[in-house]
């Protein structure tokens, strides 16, 4: 299943904002509510080792640019492999979005539900692909 | 527009201080006055950005009119973060050349260092966006995210972002009212503890306390604001575009400089806004002062040390000097008067034109201020 991430899009310049506001950043026009993908690039990252109260160290903040125009924090289980413009997926865990690479199983999902495939079938045979692949070994570093 | 002129510029040492933050505004506010030789101006100016929770104050303007003697002369407080001193300079810059007051005394400071790291980071925090906090975005893990694309998209070094701190230390320890008065070694820097992946802590500057102020005056003095701007950008940093040049900043430059009648050709001395070291490379270029894609390079050669092309942060910056937070707009340009006019003993660069660039919250609302030597 691909996340949908509830934004806002402005109706005068196009912006795409994330969580949804009221009002377009730039003009004061009321913005129309917008659904858009939770896959995107990674603009930055880093990982505070010493993070605020309330948060468990060490802590990885990634910024990423969804396909569709807006940018968003997320916080992720670690930032190995993660590079400037990594491909990731974002999906909300209790309300809490979170970055992970798109590996293997995640791309040909993500080819197959743009191809038109059913999601779900694809995943399964996708998720045996990659435990096959680990079992021999040859999974590391992917 | 009728020209607005500084009369007077006096700061206290900043760093860790004993004094409660009346008295140390009170230093700084008698030294300028000393210097200016006024007893009492028409307006009192005052920058602080957070005393209702560094030291549970309120009121503030009318409580240091009247700590200093003042209380029957008008007194506001103005407040923009981290940039609350300049934004004081440019109220009273606008108060005087409008010709409402001859002289107003501009006063800030800050006082912090009495409570925890992380106390003080989640108060300055405050000035990030709501959704961006909730994610653990501090101003270290902001400048963290910064620093990563610089690194990956501008071919800036870290060993280039370091020599902004060496040098800036090197600066500090010839000033006496700095908060760090030892140099570091690029060794020191490169292998300190890592704040936020790829910062590390001397890349940040300290936690200070201080005071800084300045008397401006519609009376002809050696010293001219020859031009004010300001620049805003999105208080969240995920709408933005571009995370290695400020908006803020580019808009602030190029508002002083249309002022001014000058561009940055002309700029002999600047004080920049290095709260992370990465960030005084980002001003340089924004600022114009050096080319786009220079200002690393420029760094390690040497052209922004005090005896180079261009010197930079001659007090030693935000990194060496100290930022207590509102003082810091007006302790630039504090420094800035003292090197225009002779009086930076034992940092001292021939100049005639000065720039001061602050940055509040994260580029959210900045300003550059340009001065100039008229004899
Ligand atoms: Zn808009």
């Amino acid at each position: 299943m691909s996340e949908k991430i509830p934004a806002a899009r402005c109706p005068r310049c196009g912006r795409v904002v994330a969580p949804p506001t009221r009002f377009c950043p730039d003009h004061p026009v009321a913005l129309e509510p917008a659904s858009i993908d939770g896959y995107g690039e990674v603009v930055s990252f880093t990982t505070l080792h010493s993070p605020p109260e309330g948060f468990r160290s060490p802590l990885h903040i990634a910024l990423v640019a969804l396909d569709d125009g807006a940018r968003l924090f997320c916080h992720g289980a670690g930032t190995r492999g993660i590079r400037v413009g990594s491909r990731v997926a974002v999906e909300a865990v209790d309300a809490v979005y979170y970055f992970s690479h798109l590996g293997l199983v995640e791309r040909a999902r993500l080819f197959w539900r743009r191809a038109g495939a059913r999601g779900e079938t694809v995943t399964s045979i996708a998720k045996s692909a990659a435990k096959r692949l680990w079992r021999g070994g040859r999974g590391a570093g992917a | 527009m009728p020209d607005v002129w500084i009369a007077g510029a006096g700061m206290t040492r900043f760093g860790k201080r004993e004094e409660n933050l009346p008295d140390l505004v009170a230093e700084a506010a008698r030294a300028a006055l000393a210097a200016a030789r006024l007893e009492a101006p028409d307006l009192v100016v005052v920058a602080a950005m957070n005393p209702e929770e560094f030291i549970g104050e309120g009121n503030f303007a009318s409580q240091i009119a009247t700590h200093l003697g003042f209380a029957h002369v008008p007194a506001l407080r103005v407040e923009t973060a981290t940039s609350s001193g300049a934004a004081a300079v440019y109220t009273a810059f606008a108060v005087v050349a409008a010709g409402l007051s001859r002289s107003v005394l501009v006063v800030g400071g800050e006082k912090m260092t009495h409570l925890p790291t992380p106390r003080v980071s989640e108060i300055i925090g405050r000035s990030i966006d709501r959704d961006e906090r909730a994610y653990g975005a501090t101003m270290p893990a902001l400048a963290g995210l910064i620093t990563r694309v610089l690194l990956a998209k501008t071919g800036v070094t870290l060993k280039e972002i370091s020599q902004v701190s060496v040098k800036n230390h090197a600066h500090g320890a010839l000033n006496p009212y700095a908060h760090f008065q030892e140099p570091v070694t690029l060794a020191a820097v490169m292998e300190s503890r890592i704040v936020a992946d790829p910062l590390r802590l001397y890349h940040c500057c300290p936690i200070s306390d201080g005071a800084a102020a300045l008397v401006l005056s519609a009376d002809r003095t050696p010293v001219r604001i020859a031009g004010i701007g300001h620049g805003t950008d999105t208080l969240a940093v995920r709408y933005r575009d571009s995370l290695v040049s400020f908006r803020a900043t580019q808009d602030a430059a190029r508002a002083a400089y249309r002022m001014a009648g000058f561009g940055p050709e002309r700029v002999e001395v600047a004080e920049v806004h290095d709260a992370f070291s990465p960030f005084e490379l980002i001003a340089l270029e924004d600022l114009g002062l050096v080319p786009a894609g220079k200002a690393g390079a420029a760094t390690l050669r040497g052209e922004t040390a005090l005896e180079g092309r261009l010197p930079v942060n001659p007090s030693g910056g935000l990194k060496a000097r100290g930022h207590p937070l509102a003082a810091t707009g007006i302790a630039q340009i504090v420094e800035l008067v003292w090197q225009l006019l002779g009086q930076a003993h034992g940092r001292q660069v021939a100049a005639r034109v000065g720039l001061a660039h602050s940055i509040g919250g994260l580029a959210t609302n900045n300003w550059v201020t340009l001065l100039e030597r008229v004899s």
